[in-house]
């Protein structure tokens, strides 16, 4: 009894020391970036593992460098709208996919099957030329439209709508009810946890994604906060790049969604685990 | 049921309500459905649709006017040396990521399993960095593989070894670039193995330990089978999400050196929007879309042998 208690007590040893290993090499980057962006120049690139002066003011150049403000709006703005859009959508869909009955709903739900996996990677070319013969590139139409609606929301929508109890809709209709009541006083108030889900990892998805901004876009005014992120690379590529603003700009962008993950993290958790076990 | 007996049965009142109902909400249905079902439409089965239309095509800046071709780009694809260097510089991210990302991820999940005092604090550090924008990351990676005084090269030197030229050797980019993906995507990968271990039955375990099985035993007989939905869903995601690697590469190395890190949806980026060569680009389009194609409809099936109808 003795050595397996000892055992037992080895192994969560050994087990916190791998895990704190592991978490220091998680941290060392964002380490790494904070105490460039403080290093003054000299320091950048030395082997010191904490600047020996501390520069606050890079954050206030790299502020002033460039309209890191505008950027932001042009993030929050398009990336607000998006997931307000695809909560509506998302909602709408997955109700129907539940509670109403009809037929084509296999095919229906094959299909939001199908365009989840489809990336943007693929179809970026034909939505360009779609989207320029409207005259939309450079406007924040462009870069919210594509995502207005959303397989995922549906699927992770339908997924947090399985579990609310049809009798509880069917006793809704019973006492009168249209559908678009009992969405929005029944069926929405019980799935509060996968809208904060479907909301928060949404709005980061979409906060991180480069890919699109970067081709719908090509304005100052217009850019969004990864855009302008690298930009640093191949704008200001090579010797002259000064890696403390870059890397003090790096921790402006980044702010927004660790505090976001921070807040959330418990839906986030349950995002991951929602869809990976169930559906 | 004979034409007759239908009509009879639909002048029957009760039967024709039915039938009216039914119609409404079908109607209801399709109509709740509409917002989603257009803009996914347009945005994502029209342009699936137009982009395999696209890759029979060939235009460019110098023959602006779309000339078919027919398979001419798909058969140029097979014999593109580029096209060849993508596709395994795709599958060498994917095996790696495979090989190195998801068993540190599973052992990650058994640790965090341990119910250790501050498995909260692990758990937050080791998913974080998959929540931090990939540009940003790419831009810390970018820093911390500089050639001269980046840490990693720092660190190369306190072993004895010369700096390393890590963005802009032919193996080492791509290296780096995995090296970033494991770092950004395991803290994930530990929360969706996490999940299949605590949907593991207790009770199996523990009759394990009755019968007088030790930990690793009960681990190779009991978690592990049970877990092989688990670790089956994490490598299609696994490689759903590398043959879509494209942020790293455009941020850390632009597929340099002379396309040694050009992964499959860079080389799309590239030919379509940096040279105009739409049907090339297309044609790969059509290749990465297939291979997600394949990869969907093996989660799909399997999912659908293991958990059953209703899901």
């Amino acid at each position: 009894m003795h050595t397996k208690r000892l055992r037992s007590t080895m192994a969560r040893g050994g087990a916190h020391i791998v895990l704190i290993i592991l978490c220091v090499m998680c941290a060392t980057p964002l380490f790494w970036m904070i105490r460039t962006a403080l290093a003054p120049n000299a320091d950048i690139l030395s082997a010191r593992l904490w600047p020996k002066h501390l520069v606050l003011g890079n954050f206030a150049t790299a502020w002033h460098a460039q309209p890191f403000l505008l950027f932001l709006c042009n993030s929050l703005i398009t990336n607000l709208v998006i997931v307000a859009c695809q909560l509506g959508t998302s909602a709408l869909a997955a109700y129907s996919l539940v509670f109403i009955p009809y037929r084509g709903k296999r095919l229906l739900f094959f299909g939001i099957l199908l365009a989840m996996m489809v990336p943007m990677q693929a179809t970026f070319v034909p939505i360009y030329s779609m989207l320029s013969a409207f005259h939309l590139i450079n406007t924040y139409g462009a870069l919210i439209l594509p995502f207005a609606g959303s397989a995922f929301g549906v699927f992770l929508m339908r997924q947090g709508f399985l579990s609310i109890p049809k009798d509880m809709v069917q006793a809704a209709r019973v006492d009168g009810a249209n559908e678009w009541r009992i969405l929005v006083n029944i069926v929405l108030p019980h799935a509060k946890p996968t809208i904060a889900t479907l909301v928060l990892l949404d709005f980061v998805y979409h906060y991180n994604s480069l890919f699109w901004p970067l081709i719908a876009t090509n304005t100052n005014n217009m850019r969004v906060v990864p855009v302008a992120l690298s930009y640093f690379l191949t704008q200001d590529a090579g010797q002259t790049l000064q890696w403390n603003l870059a890397m003090a700009f790096d921790v402006f962008a980044i702010v927004p969604v660790v505090i976001l993950f921070l807040l959330g993290q418990r839906y986030f958790v349950q995002g991951v685990a929602g869809v990976s076990l169930k559906g | 049921m004979s034409r007759a007996l239908t009509g009879v049965l639909a002048s029957q009142p009760r039967v024709r309500r039915q039938i009216a109902r039914q119609i409404q909400s079908s109607t209801q249905g399709w109509f709740m459905m509409l917002p989603a079902l257009a803009f996914l439409t347009l945005f994502v089965f029209i342009p699936m649709a137009y982009v395999v239309y696209l890759s029979m095509f060939q235009s460019n800046l110098l023959t602006p006017k779309p000339r078919f071709v027919g398979w001419e780009n798909y058969i140029h694809l097979l014999t593109a040396p580029d096209f060849a260097q993508a596709l395994t510089n795709t599958a060498v991210l994917a095996a790696g990521m495979l090989l190195l990302s998801l068993p540190l991820a599973l052992i990650l999940a058994m640790l965090v399993n341990m119910r250790l005092w501050g498995t909260r604090v692990y758990r937050t550090v080791l998913f974080g960095p998959y929540v931090i924008p990939l540009v940003g990351s790419g831009l810390m990676f970018t820093l911390l593989f500089n050639t001269d005084g980046g840490l990693v090269n720092r660190i190369v030197e306190i072993f004895g070894g010369q700096p390393i030229d890590w963005l802009g050797g032919r193996r080492s980019a791509l290296a780096a670039v995995l090296i970033l993906s494991v770092w950004q995507y395991t803290g994930y990968y530990m929360l969706v193995f996490l999940a299949g271990l605590q949907n593991v039955p207790q009770h199996l375990r523990e009759s394990c330990q009755v019968d007088g099985g030790g930990r690793w035993s009960t681990l190779r007989h009991v978690t592990l089978p049970a877990m092989a939905p688990t670790v089956f869903f994490a490598i299609v995601i696994c490689l759903i999400q590398t043959f879509q690697t494209f942020d790293q590469v455009y941020v850390m190395t632009a597929g340099g050196p002379d396309g040694a890190s050009t992964t499959l949806a860079y080389y799309i980026f590239e030919k379509g929007f940096q040279m105009y060569d739409i049907g090339t680009s297309s044609a790969a389009s059509v290749v990465l879309l297939a291979m997600l194609a394949l990869l969907t409809w093996l989660q799909v099936y399997m999912r659908y042998r293991w958990v059953g109808e209703e899901s």
